[in-house]
């Protein structure tokens, strides 16, 4: 199993990152898990999937919370593996997906995040690649509904903010304990050489691994405002080329370490 | 009870027998296998599940009529499969031995799913009659040929892990119209006779109830006690849960806690669980009484979804639940009883408690359990209707009755609440308090006799159930007490009443004059 946590900003095109790591990767092996574990984001849309996804997990927490008096003897652990595993896992035809949907409302979700938590750790360790588009605040992992990523991907732009929530992502996933084995910086939508300067002296600052710069692509761009699946992004344009070149390096990365 | 009995095979179905064990699997059996999901590309044909009926269950037979590691298999096996399909699916099993009994059965039936997940390439989900397996083109692969080999493999784990279980027989079925025939004439009216038996189980039935840690991290000094009676304050976790938990991992967040002796059964206080309660509490509290809302309360994490609150104006127990954001009649909302409450302290007057306390027949009985309660939003009380006796049902007041203590003193004058004359507590007949009535004609002697014998009584009478003012969160200070300090004029009359007082040292000295006399 290989963990890769994809984490920025919003807007800096994290989402599209991860769908593109999706769709080269699973090009490789079907045993492939997309998270969606960002309530703001657009992963389904991005994969082009958002039609197959019947309910979020944080869907059937809540289902979970109101139909619990009802249970009697039956196994309550049981009953959420039954759920996620029928209907909050997307079977789309190379990868599944999951979509992780709303926080919790109110009142104690201690059991049903406990139950969660032992859920998804049987349940993922039977993949060979988990990629999480997560938000900045890695609200799953310090939860420990996930419990660990074997790389981070920080996706940033040039602006200001962009990379002043790189730099505190990194410390959060520092402060986690998450064990990474590596955490990089893709910079995106880098429109001039002064940028991409400014981006290489950041990650030395930092201590980040640079691992692709991405130009500024009107056409990516207004497809991902328009929220079409990347898989019609021009397979000429550098975006595409540098992206599967990345999918690449974190397969033989993630080979490497087995 | 419904009968245990080996199932009849119909006439004209193909069945195919095994008796004995198999040397060898062509598959991994390891609980590494557990959670593995197999997805539709992946998988050779699919059992149960959504599109097709299916259920699991074990009877507890005598020895005499079960044959050990045995299989019938009734219907198409694998290989009369086609892929990709799904077919009907019931599992049967027979066990038997000394210490086998039909209530254990629900127990062993639920490691059916674990044992079979330990199975390379068999994914099992859900329980009961939702059940949902798929069989991976992998097996298929590796050699597995039919569900006989399923069976046995689920048996020798039933064996190795269960060593009490003597003797297992299986009886697995694909055959569609007798799956559905045994699922409504034997699987689920056993099912319900099962839910039943679990409405009817009481602390007294079980010999261990089991702890909750899971929101020490909140409230440190928490430790929730799960018994058959009352289920744990957050509400989602009952006795079955924390048994379950209990058996997976002993060590963790739930864990059993053996009884002890039962030294009050109306408050349900055992010796067990006070002991726990000591060692798990780092010693701040020692007793801990199940079914109490005054003495020795279940202490209060955060988690909780409904708090209850005494009224010492009314002498009655209101409720208020998580959803209710106005302020109770005592003045205070949901969040700021809550606030004070919870943090795993044992405050009289105060307790949180889940919803589903609210169905148990030991509801706050040592109080007078639904006679004691005066007051609940009206969301909460629809919810819980069903269970509250039907003599006292229209007498608990709601919002629309009323939202102040003056509106509630009046609708609980004219519904003629037991609280007004004094309440009965049905456990044991006992009348457990006086009313209003004394109250009133007394009115300037009843203050004075409260004041004076609160601190006294409580030694030497355990059992007076009425709180004591001063053990009362700041803000709670009711009406009772203030008249007694402020309003002492010269000449008190003190009257007591069936007191034992044991006065080491009384010191009298003369008041000084600018306290006397308050105003």
């Amino acid at each position: 199993m290989t963990v890769i946590a994809v984490a920025g900003k919003g807007g800096t095109g994290k989402t599209l990152v991860s769908a593109l790591l999706v769709n080269f990767i699973s090009e490789h092996t079907t045993s492939v898990l997309a998270v969606d574990a960002d309530p703001d984001s657009n992963l389904p849309e991005a994969l082009g999937v958002e039609d197959q996804i019947k309910k979020t997990l944080g869907e059937i927490r809540e289902l979970f919370q109101v139909s619990r008096d009802e249970m009697g003897t039956m196994n309550k652990e049981q009953w959420l593996e039954g759920k996620i595993y029928a209907e909050a896992i997307c079977e789309c035809p190379r990868y599944d997906l999951l979509v992780m949907g709303r926080p919790e409302g109110e009142g104690c979700y201690c059991f049903a995040n406990s139950l969660l938590r032992g859920v998804l750790r049987r349940l993922m360790r039977h993949y060979d690649y988990i990629i999480i588009d997560t938000e900045a605040g890695l609200e799953h992992f310090s939860r420990k509904t996930i419990d660990s990523a074997d790389y981070i991907i920080i996706v940033t732009d040039m602006s200001r903010k962009g990379l002043a929530t790189a730099k505190r992502i990194k410390e959060l996933a520092e402060e986690l304990r998450l064990n990474f084995k590596k955490i990089f910086l893709i910079a995106n939508k880098i429109a001039s050489e002064d940028a991409e300067r400014a981006i290489r002296k950041f990650v030395k600052e930092e201590g980040l691994e640079l691992l692709a710069v991405l130009p500024y692509d009107t056409s990516v761009a207004e497809l991902d405002l328009r929220g079409d699946p990347v898989s019609e992004i021009d397979k000429n344009s550098e975006v595409y080329r540098k992206m599967r070149e990345v999918a690449s390096l974190m397969l033989n990365l993630s080979v490497k370490a087995r | 009870m419904v009968e245990r009995k080996r199932i009849g095979i119909p006439e004209g179905v193909k069945v195919k027998e095994s008796v004995g064990e198999e040397a060898e699997f062509p598959f991994d059996i390891s609980p590494m296998y557990e959670g593995e999901r197999i997805r539709k590309g992946d998988m050779f044909v699919e059992l149960g599940g959504p599109t097709q009926p299916g259920f699991e269950l074990v009877m507890a037979l005598p020895v005499d009529q079960v044959e050990d590691m045995k299989v019938t298999l009734i219907g198409p096996d694998l290989d009369e499969m086609e892929e990709g399909k799904a077919y009907p699916y019931a599992m049967i099993y027979y066990i038997a031995g000394e210490m086998v009994e039909t209530d254990l059965e629900p127990v062993i039936e639920r490691r059916n799913h674990d044992f079979q997940n330990y199975i390379e390439g068999y994914m099992h989900l859900n329980q009961r009659y939702d059940i949902w397996i798929r069989i991976g083109k992998n097996a298929i692969k590796k050699g597995l040929k039919s569900l006989i080999q399923i069976a046995k493999a689920t048996m020798m784990l039933y064996k190795n892990e269960l060593p009490f279980i003597e003797k297992i027989e299986a009886v697995y079925i694909t055959d569609k119209d007798l799956v559905e025939k045994l699922l409504n004439e034997l699987a689920m009216p056993i099912f319900e006779e099962r839910d039943a038996r679990v409405e009817a189980l009481s602390d007294e039935d079980v010999d261990e109830f089991y702890s909750c840690t899971l929101c020490q991290s909140f409230a440190p000094t928490n430790v929730c006690i799960v018994s058959p009676d009352r289920p744990s304050l957050c509400g989602a976790i009952t006795w079955f849960d924390g048994r379950a938990a209990a058996k997976v991992d002993p060590e963790g967040p739930n864990r059993a806690v053996p009884k002890g002796e039962c030294v009050d059964p109306i408050g349900g206080e055992y010796t067990g669980v006070n002991e726990f309660a000591k060692q798990e509490s780092g010693g701040e509290y020692e007793r801990i009484k199940l079914h109490s809302f005054f003495e020795y309360p279940h202490t209060s994490c955060g988690c909780f979804e409904v708090i209850g609150f005494y009224m010492p104006e009314v002498d009655g127990i209101g409720w208020v639940h998580r959803g209710y954001a106005e302020p109770a009649p005592n003045g205070l909302t949901f969040s700021t009883m809550a606030g004070q409450t919870g943090g795993g302290k044992q405050v009289v007057g105060f307790l949180g408690i889940g919803i589903a306390y609210f169905r148990s027949k030991k509801f706050i009985q040592a109080d007078g359990g639904w006679y004691r309660v005066v007051w609940m939003p009206k969301e909460l009380k629809e919810r819980v209707a069903k269970y509250i006796p039907d003599d006292i049902r229209d007498k608990i007041a709601t919002e629309e009755d009323a939202k102040t203590l003056d509106e509630l003193k009046e609708f609980l004058k004219k519904v003629d609440h037991p609280v007004v004359k004094g309440v009965v507590r049905p456990v044991d007949g006992q009348k457990i308090t006086n009313g209003w009535v004394e109250e009133e004609e007394e009115a300037e002697e009843a203050v004075e006799e409260v004041a004076a014998e609160a601190p006294a009584a409580q030694p030497a009478q355990p059992a007076a159930m009425q709180p004591m003012p001063m053990q009362m969160p700041g803000f709670q200070l009711s009406a009772l007490q203030i008249p007694a300090s402020s309003a002492a004029p010269a000449g008190v009359k003190l009257i007591i009443k069936d007191a034992k007082i044991t006065i080491d040292k009384v010191i009298v000295r003369k008041a000084e004059k600018e306290k006397k006399g308050g105003k």
